[in-house]
């Protein structure tokens, strides 16, 4: 039976990269103290229901495994549950968390969230999205969906704040189905 | 009895569960998501598994983890709650595959009740009067279309794995129902993990009444009383009382008959719900059934003097019911209110937020008071799932007390940090119409409409 692949979950905590469970499972087949882990080094078992997942290193982690944190034979763990603590190795870079991609330093208009919670692009699965670069949009129309609550409310245009009633989308600023705040930047626009 | 059992959900509910357990001496084993796990709430369980990301469908509805959860945990048994996994008939095989005793019916009763195109099926077979609709599932909106132009405008959708008035939309004509469609086949999707849809006829107004029953392995079955939750909006329920105001002695024995037999017929076991609509004309039609404990359930209780909860947890252990229906005695009146993280007068606009009071006083007359919640001053309530914070149910010989005793409590309850549903049971309690009990599901008495 070959097993499936699941990437390991990375946290830093200070100079050490904490890696860990992605699932439910036990755990099995953990690398040894001093072991050097890099991207796509596997890194264990974790059995779910009688399904066995490969656990694998997540691009950006090379470190070496400092101490033994787990029993190593079929040890429950949980999501999140700490697998490894990596000390890092000479010259290797750490995890890169996605960063907002400099937007909002500059002059440029954005259009922000009314709520918080989590932002979609488009009404149904399958459905094209609302919004996408390069339309041209005007006060009212529907750009998006936010969930709050497990309610769907469609989020309008709304030209307010020094926004023009009239507007091109440069870029949608937030992936599908990912969490926003109250008034985080949703959209980039340039006047039309 | 069971030893450790796994209590498959969260908050309010999750904490109900582990007190049962607690009297019964069994030892409850908590789950949560990312951003629940290290919650408050989460003390009163012996351990917690963390599932996964804080969406819902990442972790609480992760069968496969949850069901690995209780056997890295020992645990014998599990509680689905309400929501999220509580209906999935699957899910229930999957806990009857490994061996973990599920605490509801057989997948299989599940499967013909939980499922509502099969329910409704199956209750027009049994001959119990159901409302015109769909006859199974909708494939397309071109499907539903049609569907409805046979049925009649308005028409109502649901979610064939739904409650709780997700994925409902009511349509007028046949462009509201083609927006709708699409809307509520994704709400659908994210609450329950299925977008399937139904349709039936919407029938203006008239009051959903529920009956509460319990069913042991052996073919036993009681009911105890029905509900009235006609102050609703939007489909989801706001106030919830028993008996209902507006049922005789005859109709109440005849409609608890039915949801007896309909409840044997289909070889239920556990707590279910039988959910009737009473029209204007007072004709009473089967809506559906749900296969599980109901966030009201504290109003039977209360009027049962019964432990529902303790009940599900005997019958799952192989008990039998030790109550044949004349020794189901109800008595007076218990009337019960959701207390909502919404903001009543905008639009019930979700307020998530960080609860600087949070204060509820138990001790106002003249009946009782009982507040379900698992919430308290200083916790964040989480924009990430459903918005009850607390439920308040006051228990009292006659009605007019029932109303007094839940007036006393609200008015001088403290919550603050979030907008709360709390003004808006002030008023309905105390309008013309929720005290004569001649409201029904068209508006919130007490309340005025622009708000809805």
């Amino acid at each position: 039976m070959s097993a499936e692949i699941l990437y390991l979950r990375v946290r830093t905590e200070g100079e050490h990269v904490l890696l860990e469970s992605p699932s439910v499972g036990l755990f099995t087949h953990a690398a040894r103290n001093g072991t050097a882990l890099v991207a796509s080094a596997r890194a264990g078992t974790l059995l779910t229901l009688g399904r066995a997942w490969e656990l694998r290193v997540p691009d950006g982690v090379a470190g070496l495994v400092d101490g033994e944190l787990h029993e190593r034979v079929q040890a429950p763990v949980g999501y999140g549950t700490v697998l490894y603590r990596l000390r890092p190795l000479a010259g290797a870079t750490t995890a890169a968390s996605s960063d907002a991609a400099g937007v909002g330093s500059s002059a440029a208009l954005l259009f922000r969230s009314p709520s918080a919670g989590r932002f979609w692009h488009r009404a149904a699965p399958g459905e094209p999205a609302l919004a996408s670069s390069g339309d041209v949009i005007e006060a009212g129309r529907a750009i998006g969906l936010v969930e709050v609550m497990k309610t769907f409310t469609l989020v309008h245009y709304q030209p307010t704040g020094g926004l023009p009633a009239r507007a091109r989308v440069v870029r949608v600023l937030v992936a599908d189905g990912a969490e926003v705040a109250e008034q985080a930047a949703l959209l980039e626009l340039a006047p039309e | 009895m069971f030893r450790r059992l796994l209590i498959a959900n969260r908050g309010e509910v999750a904490v109900r569960v582990a007190r049962a357990c607690r009297d019964l001496g069994i030892s409850p084993v908590g789950v949560a998501s990312e951003s629940d796990f290290g919650a408050r709430w989460l003390a009163c369980m012996d351990d917690v598994v963390c599932l996964g990301p804080s969406a819902a469908r990442d972790s609480y509805l992760r069968m496969e983890r949850v069901v690995q959860a209780a056997l890295q945990q020992g645990c014998a048994a599990l509680h689905p709650g309400w929501g999220f996994l509580s209906e999935n008939p699957r899910f229930a095989a999957l806990c009857e595959h490994y061996g973990v005793t599920f605490v509801g019916p057989p997948s299989s009763a599940m499967e013909v009740m939980g499922r509502k195109a099969p329910a409704k099926a199956a209750m027009r077979a049994a001959g119990v009067p159901v409302i015109p609709g769909s006859v199974g599932l909708l494939t397309s909106v071109d499907e539903a279309a049609a569907c409805a132009r046979e049925t009649g405008y308005p028409v109502i959708l649901k979610a064939d794995a739904g409650g709780g008035g997700r994925g409902m939309r009511k349509c007028f004509d046949e462009a509201q129902l083609r927006a709708a469609f699409v809307q509520a086949s994704a709400e659908a999707e994210s609450a329950f993990g299925s977008g399937a849809l139904y349709l039936e006829k919407y029938l203006e107004g008239g009051r959903h009444i529920e009956v509460q029953v319990m069913a042991d392995r052996f073919g036993a079955c009681v009911h105890v009383g029905e509900r009235e939750c006609s102050v609703q909006r939007n489909h989801q329920k706001l106030v919830e009382e028993s008996p209902s105001p507006v049922l005789d002695a005859p109709t109440r024995a005849r409609i608890g008959g039915i949801a007896v037999r309909a409840a044997q017929s289909i070889g239920y076991v556990g707590a279910g719900t039988i959910e009737f609509l009473r029209a204007d004309d007072g004709a009473i039609y089967f809506m559906e059934m749900n296969t599980r404990l109901q966030v009201e359930h504290g109003v039977s209780e209360l009027v049962g003097g019964l432990d529902l909860v303790h009940l599900q947890l005997h019958v799952a252990a192989n008990g039998r019911l030790a109550l044949a229906q004349d020794d189901v005695r109800l008595s007076g009146s218990a009337i019960e209110v959701r207390i909502n993280a919404e903001d009543p007068s905008h639009d019930f606009r979700p307020s998530p937020g960080t609860l600087a009071a949070f204060d509820f006083p138990l001790d106002r007359g003249p009946g009782t008071i009982r507040v379900d919640t698992h919430m308290q001053k200083g916790d964040a309530v989480s924009p990430h799932y459903d918005s009850l914070i607390a439920k308040v149910i006051a228990h009292a010989p006659t009605r007019a007390g029932a109303i007094e005793t839940l007036l006393a409590c609200l008015r001088q309850a403290r919550v603050e940090g979030v907008a709360t549903t709390l003004p808006l049971h002030l008023a309905v309690l105390d309008s013309r119409e929720f005290r004569a009990g001649t409201y029904d599901t068209r508006s919130i008495p007490g309340w005025p409409a622009s708000a809805r």
